[in-house]
């Protein structure tokens, strides 16, 4: 029998926008509306990929599964899970697809397991299915062939097995396993089961279907145990749910995003590798998970950060591997890229840059940590307290700055800012009792010098607002942070100011850019959607809970249907831009909704 | 030559086989994980598998020591370069029967050629040489075997 040929497509790739995200704690894949799986990293989310037509619909390899004829598809995900359910209509019927990545259970389940479940809702609908694994970037050369009747995919230390049942004759080919069936009264079930470094467990149908069951219970009871009951009940859910996905369960650390390399702008050259996790997003992850009730994810996380930040003890990298490592060398491959977006890169080369901001954020979160009830050791304290005379050491160099700009490093007011909260935070949690108080004083006063420092140099009278940096006209929205972080408080016509000329110069609908100016790299980029929601907190916790509120209305519609946002938005199009479901956005979201949960309305 | 040079020799030969199979792991040479597969006959959880196959390869290693020695004796003579000639034996005798047949038709949960897939988890058969585990993988399970005997015959040489 023939291999079918690939199932048409209107282009190359899909619309960022038209993904939906599944996953296990482990690692995420992304699924197509039109049925087609074109991101799969394995064994792990920062793992070369075996499906990644996402970056080279040619070389990257698909797992396609959808019916032979012309349909429209819906979906959605199950209620409160993470499993994602895809309506086909046709003209000869309706089949429902569910797909997810299962949990393991007692008993020997797969390494990981991806499933996927076919049922007709009325009429035959004839369906195709293809998996073309390509290893490792699709740089290594696969072997096909059946163990015990099963086919494999295998090259070197990876395998996976295709499982089928009711989902007609299994051809293999050289470079693709597929088949065809018809969708009637008979539930057909495909299932890839893969492995690193082991032989693959050939998974029987009856233990596949317990296991998806429990998967799905498993979802709905961790979000039905989320505390949040404001009026954004949904949205916040979904980016809980989002952002578990994005946890690497074995060390709790929270990936950027599910993705390498999906462009900041089409056809560009801002294309980097969000698979790692960034303690700048710590302060946002912390707060999210603790307004959520999540304290399992929160300990695990806090206890992960200050494990990864141990081996550069006292400096702080930008970004560390989600296993906590600290290498991560940048490289491109010779892929096609998403939509010819080039170069694809893996790794990210902005590790060593120096970035001031992060201290703020890792004592941000420690001092939150710290004051809902978080125990911090002595040796942690002591740890923590370096950190701090690190800061007192560093302030005043220019850096790359929250946006990790390419161009030469500068003085960026928000670099500065959150010097000045590190440093406050630490003395505060000396104050209490949490950290060492023997240099409590340097803190203190260092942290003066810097809210000087702001208040003379990063302020233009001209402009009645902060600036991006001393000696500019230029606005940012990470200048948003002196909101968030509470600056001057008790004297915040300043901070009000800046909102408001942020909002002015950088919105564009509800959305915001992050800047207007030069960063280094040619290409425009599209709002960045995390800035829309800070605008929103900045908001609510200015006072402003009626224009907040707007504001969010605005923003959740811009999601995709699944309640998911990628990093950034094109204002104009609505398309979606950059490295997809980014955690930071969620984050924000989460926040800002908590945020304004929290404070009532006048 | 004596039993105790043996068992010495068969317990480092084992820890230094098992760990030269999990580098190879690492370094994306094999597939092939021998606590996991004498495990999974026993437990279907993971870690318990694999904490038993660790005991029970280990176990394994000092009885092929002992086998080793019983074939030192028989022909008045041990080194490492018998070792490394048992070793040999010892290999193909893994890579053709023991682990791609003998393990298949015992193992409660591996595939075979004429199993009913349905009828319970299975686990990926070896193949013949365990190539299925990946293409080096009898290269790999060659060299180790080879240190394996090399490392027993000098412990039984040099006990006296």
């Amino acid at each position: 029998m023939r291999l079918a040929p690939d199932l048409p497509r209107r282009s190359s790739q899909a619309p960022i926008r038209e993904y939906g995200a599944i996953g296990d704690g482990r690692t995420v894949a992304l699924i197509a509306s039109d049925g087609s799986i074109d991101w799969l990293c394995l064994p792990n989310l920062d793992s070369p990929s075996v499906l990644g037509g996402l970056l080279d619909h040619r070389r990257g390899g698909r797992f396609q599964l959808a019916p032979e004829i012309a349909f429209r598809a819906q979906r959605r995900y199950l209620p409160n899970t993470n499993v994602l359910e895809t309506t086909f209509d046709t003209d000869r019927g309706r089949v429902r697809v569910t797909d997810a990545m299962t949990l393991p259970r007692a008993g020997l389940a797969p390494q990981r397991e991806l499933v996927r479940r076919v049922e007709a809702i009325s009429g035959d609908v004839p369906m195709r299915w293809r998996v073309e694994p390509r290893f490792g970037y699709g740089a290594r050369p696969c072997r096909i062939g059946t163990r015990a009747g099963v086919p494999v995919a295998s090259a070197g230390a990876d395998a996976l097995a295709v499982r089928a049942w009711n989902a007609g004759s299994i051809v293999c080919g050289p470079e693709a396993i597929g088949g065809e069936f018809v969708a009637s009264t008979s539930r057909a079930l495909l299932v890839l089961s893969a492995s690193h470094a082991e032989p693959l467990v050939f998974p029987a149908r009856d233990e596949v279907e317990a296991r998806l069951d429990s998967t799905i219970d498993f979802w709905r009871t961790w979000a039905g145990n989320r505390s949040y009951d404001g009026p954004w009940r949904d949205a916040v859910i979904r980016s809980a749910l989002a952002l578990k996905l994005l946890v690497h369960a074995p060390s709790g650390a929270i990936a950027a995003a599910a993705t390498s390399s999906l462009p900041e702008t089409l056809g560009g050259e801002r294309n980097w590798d969000y698979r790692y996790s960034w303690p700048r997003d710590s302060a946002f992850t912390l707060d999210a998970f603790l307004a959520l009730g999540c304290s399992p994810e929160a300990d695990a996380y806090f206890s992960w950060l200050l494990h990864a930040s141990q081996l550069t003890h006292p400096r702080l990298q930008v970004l560390y591997r989600l296993d906590g490592g600290t290498r991560a060398p940048e490289r491109e491959l010779p892929l096609a890229g998403y939509r010819e977006s080039r170069p694809v890169r893996v790794g990210n080369a902005a590790a060593p840059q120096l970035q001031l901001d992060v201290y703020g954020e890792l004592l941000q979160t420690v001092h939150r940590y710290a004051m809902s009830g978080g125990r911090l050791d002595r040796e942690t304290g002591r740890r923590l307290g370096e950190i701090a005379d690190e800061v007192c050491r560093l302030w005043r160099l220019p850096d790359a700055g929250i946006w990790e700009v390419r161009a030469e490093p500068a003085h960026f007011t928000q670099s500065k800012l959150m010097c000045w909260v590190a440093l406050e935070r630490a003395a505060e949690l000396a104050q209490e009792g949490k950290l060492p108080a023997g240099h409590a004083h340097l803190w203190k006063a260092t942290a003066e010098k810097i809210r000087e420092f702001v208040d003379s140099r990063c302020w233009s009278p001209e402009r009645g607002s902060y600036v991006r940096a001393p000696g500019t006209r230029e606005l940012d929205a990470s200048l948003l942070f002196t909101a968030l972080m509470g600056f001057r408080p008790g004297d915040e016509a300043r901070v009000d100011a800046t909102i408001n000329a942020v909002r002015e110069e950088l919105s564009h609908g509800a959305l915001l850019y992050r800047y207007r100016d030069e960063d280094g790299l040619p290409g425009r980029e599209g709002c960045f959607v995390a800035c829309s929601f800070w605008l929103v907190e900045a908001l609510a916790r200015r006072g402003r809970h009626e224009e907040a509120a707007t504001l969010i209305d605005e923003l959740l519609p811009l999601a995709n249907d699944l309640g998911l946002y990628s990093e950034e938005i094109d204002p104009d199009t609505g398309e979606f831009l950059g490295n997809f479901p980014q955690g930071l956005v969620h984050l924000a979201l989460i926040s800002a909704a908590a945020t304004l949960a929290d404070v009532p309305a006048p | 030559m004596t039993v105790w040079g043996a068992l010495a020799g068969g317990l480092l030969g084992t820890v230094v086989l098992t760990s030269g199979l999990r580098a190879c792991s690492e370094l994306h040479l094999t597939r092939m994980d021998i606590p996991f597969l004498l495990g999974s006959a026993f437990f279907t959880d993971r870690t318990r598998a694999k904490a038993v196959g660790y005991l029970l390869h280990f176990a394994f290693g000092l009885l092929f020591a002992l086998a080793y020695y019983a074939l030192f004796r028989a022909i008045g003579d041990a080194s490492w370069w018998l070792g490394v000639l048992f070793g040999l034996a010892h290999a193909l005798f893994a890579g053709t029967t023991l682990i791609s047949v003998l393990l298949p038709a015992i193992h409660p949960r591996m595939g075979t050629a004429t199993t009913a897939a349905d009828a319970s988890p299975l686990l990926e058969p070896p193949g013949f040489l365990l190539i299925n585990y990946g293409a080096s993988t009898p290269v790999v399970t060659l060299v180790v075997h080879l240190v394996y005997g090399g490392i027993v015959g000098e412990f039984v040489a040099l006990s006296g």
